[in-house]
């Protein structure tokens, strides 16, 4: 029984991880506290309900445009948020709160669309296959493979690209990076734009699931945050780790207890990562020239 | 009490302190590398005199600050601090207590606040660790008048009798300090260390990136520290500095004191003069 | 007339919210996340003094003020051993806890069912605050006495110690002051004043539930604070006074209800980053965040 539990909880937090990685993409890299990530992350649903459910366009190119479409809202608060506060040499708390505000105008532009209601996407009832006691939904098995293809990809790229070695480089020291002649502006553009697209797979992955609403983003940031900071800032299988760890939790949580104290269990952990292991598990120490 | 006045204010022994940093090995693996900033530095500073200190970059001075100061713990060693007759074990402790116990310091990059007035810069650096407490400053009004007061015309004191007439200070005092130019900001950094009454001053680089003029007033102002048998230990490079107004100097290198002596001796010192000033 | 006090008393409990918050996030450059849980922790609190022990006013508000400047050594001690963006994190971890804590322990706070019925204070045993003259009044009175006490820390020594750590923070522990002391004598004191807040809300609305009291909330405060500015006596006022007349403007130029909160969040949002970019010291503050 407790497997159903474990289960569950893996192959959601490997969802965590998905978010978690897009967050660390902005984080780590430029230190920018990418709150409007939480809204980036909840406007990719509505696209491809509205491209799938109201235009009609067939699934695949539908999630192809809506993906597309999180991307260009990211750039946008990137171009106009972010790039004239860090022309404008602003403190990072000034940016922060430049970011909770781009976060409260999306949300609330998607509230006054689609209104405050859940959404539905996919409204089939899933069916599901049965290994030994466990039971999963075709829905987990696509939620699953797709995070574990995401993962493949990406650290494949990071290892033996020539974009991941630069993005490592950029990740340990920007400042070093930039005097050796790293691009930086065009390699932060890229980082930030495979961001917006792990939000916008990881919502869509859930919304299929479980429908979405307006609030969802939120949520699911501090859920991102929070595996971060267990995980590790510095390398990037932190937060995979971190989201993995998190789903297991949440689920044993919800098995030996009730769903309700999931979250004051998870932030109780933070706490206390923040306080004895701020470095996360897989803690390094990040030099500055 | 005679020999509390004489003999040493500081005495450092054994002092180490090391970083790690990452370096890739001969395999191209990333490792870490211990390095030495300060290694089995000995120190005797004497009461009531100008010590300079002169070293390469690099060579540990300000690193030996910051942990006199208490900002940075020593791997190992003892600094011994005697300001009157009694011996304070400075390592460990923290820095706002070190300052207490009668040691002040001026940073290298210029640490003043800069949002606040010129005045206030004065104001804040007054011990008045009673009178910051809030229940204080809301009750007890008439007692905080007349404390502030007192502050004031300390501060004023200081403007007009401690810099020549003419002073920026005094017409710029309601103004933030950032409008000051760099070397009055050096100078209100000195100032303020006038607020209290210290044993023993760290002054770090005092004269880098000022002009001539302000190179004076800085050091009448350290000359006026001594008056009152304090002791002052200075890093500095500007040499003709040190020649002016050290009465011993020291010269550091890997992390140790190399060689310690009257300023003319050391500079004079071929050794220093090869690895130092590259002659 | 009578929604003009309303209003009035709202703008009243918003303007204590934000010069509490001021001490911290503008005085001191500490930005917290944490006030909404502290604010609920005050209404909570003074639910408490009222329903369980049937304490008359000012017991009540001397009680809130008390445990919840007590409870917030419990965000001040971790949070303070953080820096940077570690420090927000922590304290919107408490944020969190706290509110979980109101929704789910059904059995002491009633969790999301909330708590009707909250009495009127009562006054030296007979005089009931009742109505909504009573209220205009009473809240007046905390505004005036929480903004007079602010003004007085501000332009004082400990104000200046304050200003000091925004300013350079080495260069105040070099100068023999206790920083961390001082930053949790800012947390206690922030908190003892939004827990006013919390009075003032819980028995002027007779109901509370923690849906108040959620990180949406602190950062409402927070935005509210930031707009109106901060630094000084007049941002925060100025900030409340926005933040509760906005809707109302709104509500003035004919915009449905349907749409109006929307609309009113989009400006708040547009104000962030607008302020944010050209005048970060808020519309009439004297510090921008660092």
């Amino acid at each position: 029984m407790i497997w159903q539990f474990i289960v569950n909880g893996v192959i959601t937090g490997m969802i965590y991880g998905v978010v978690a990685l897009g967050f660390a993409l902005v984080y780590n890299t430029t230190r920018i506290f990418h709150i409007a990530y939480a809204a980036i992350y909840m406007v990719a649903p509505y696209l491809l309900m509205f491209l799938f459910k109201g235009v009609g366009i067939p699934l695949l190119f539908s999630v192809i445009l809506a993906m597309s479409g999180t991307v260009v809202i990211g750039m946008a608060v990137e171009l106009l948020v972010y790039t004239p506060l860090i022309r404008h040499k602003s403190s990072s708390s000034v940016i922060m709160v430049s970011s909770i505000g781009a976060m409260i105008i999306i949300i609330n532009v998607v509230a006054l669309f689609a209104g405050n209601e859940t959404k539905v996407i996919n409204t089939e009832i899933a069916k599901s296959l049965k290994i030994g006691q466990v039971l999963i939904t075709y829905t987990q098995l696509i939620q699953f493979v797709s995070s574990l293809l995401l993962f493949i990809a990406f650290f494949a790229f990071l290892k033996f690209s020539r974009f991941g070695i630069q993005t490592r480089a950029y990740r340990d020291d920007a400042t070093l990076s930039a005097v050796l002649g790293l691009n930086t502006l065009r390699l932060r553009r890229i980082l930030y734009i495979l961001s917006s697209l792990f939000a916008g797979i990881g919502s869509c992955l859930i919304a299929w699931d479980v429908g979405m609403d307006p609030y969802v983003g939120m949520p699911m940031l501090l859920n991102a945050m929070v595996a971060l900071i267990i995980g590790g800032i510095g390398r990037f299988e932190a937060p995979v780790l971190g989201g993995v760890l998190i789903g297991i939790l949440q689920a044993l949580v919800v098995y030996f207890t009730s769903a309700r104290w999931q979250d004051a269990v998870t932030f109780t952990l933070l706490i206390i990562f923040l306080l004895f292991r701020p470095q996360g598990i897989l803690g390094e120490k990040i030099r500055r020239v | 009490m005679q020999s509390s006045k004489m003999g040493d204010i500081l005495t450092i022994q054994s002092l180490s302190k090391g970083f790690s940093r990452q370096v890739k090995n001969s395999a191209g693996e990333d490792i870490d590398e211990q390095y030495w900033v300060i290694h089995q530095l000995f120190l005797n500073v004497p009461r009531g005199k100008v010590i300079a200190l002169i070293g390469g970059n690099g060579a540990g001075k300000t690193t030996l600050f910051n942990i006199i100061s208490g900002f940075i713990m020593p791997d190992s060693g003892s600094i011994l601090y005697k300001p009157d007759g009694k011996n304070l074990e400075l390592s460990g402790m923290s820095p706002h207590l070190i300052t207490r116990a009668g040691i002040g310091r001026m940073f290298q990059d210029n640490h003043i606040f800069r949002e606040m007035s010129v005045l206030d810069n004065m104001l804040v650096a007054d011990s008045a660790y009673l009178a910051e407490r809030p229940f204080r400053s809301l009750l007890f009004r008439n007692k905080n008048r007349k404390e502030e007061n007192c502050r004031l015309a300390k501060a004023m004191d200081i403007f007009e009798n401690l810099f020549v007439v003419d002073n920026p200070f005094l017409e710029k005092r309601k103004q933030p300090a950032g409008n000051l130019s760099y070397g009055q900001q050096r100078l209100l950094g000195l100032a303020r260390l006038f607020m209290r009454n210290y044993e023993l001053l760290l002054l770090d680089e005092p004269t880098a990136g000022v002009n001539p003029e302000v190179i004076e007033q800085i050091k009448q102002l350290i000359l006026n520290f001594i008056k009152n048998n304090q002791t002052v230990l200075l890093i500095e490079h500007n040499l003709e500095v040190v020649k002016d107004i050290a009465d011993f100097c020291c010269y550091m290198e890997n992390g140790r004191i190399a060689l310690m002596g009257t300023p003319e001796d050391v500079i004079g010192n071929e050794e220093v003069q090869k690895s130092y000033m590259g002659l | 007339m009578e929604y003009v006090i309303h209003l009035i008393i709202l703008i009243n409990i918003y303007i204590i919210l934000t010069t509490s918050s001021n001490l911290l996030v503008g005085l001191t450059n500490l930005l917290s996340l944490g006030q909404a849980a502290l604010y609920g922790i005050g209404a909570y609190l003074s639910v408490l003094a009222l329903m369980v022990f049937h304490w008359p006013l000012i017991p009540t508000l001397l009680f809130s003020m008390i445990i919840t400047s007590l409870l917030s050594l419990l965000l001040a001690w971790p949070s303070l051993r953080l820096k940077g963006d570690y420090f927000v994190l922590a304290t919107l971890g408490f944020q969190l806890i706290v509110f979980t804590i109101l929704y789910n322990w059904v059995s002491v706070t009633r969790g999301p069912y909330g708590i009707p019925g909250i009495p009127n204070p009562k006054l030296f045993g007979d005089i009931e605050i009742s109505g909504l003259w009573a209220f205009f009044v009473l809240s007046l009175v905390l505004v005036v006495v929480v903004v007079f006490l602010f003004h007085n820390l501000i332009h004082s020594p400990f104000g200046r110690a304050l200003k000091g750590i925004r300013d350079d923070e080495l260069s105040m522990q070099a100068l023999g002051k206790n920083v961390t002391a001082l930053k949790i004598q800012a947390f206690v004191i922030s908190s003892a004043f939004i827990a006013i807040s919390g009075f003032l809300y819980a028995t002027y609305v007779s109901y509370i539930d923690p849906t108040s009291f959620n990180l949406d909330e602190s950062i409402f405060i927070l935005s509210a604070l930031i707009v109106g500015g901060l630094g000084n006596i007049r941002g925060p006022v100025i900030g409340a006074l926005v933040v509760i007349l906005l809707p109302e403007a709104l509500r003035f130029i004919g915009l449905p209800d349907s749409v109006a909160a929307n609309i009113r969040q989009i400006i708040y949002g547009l104000a962030l980053i607008v302020l944010m970019r050209f005048r970060p010291q808020g519309i009439a503050g004297n510090y921008a965040i660092k």
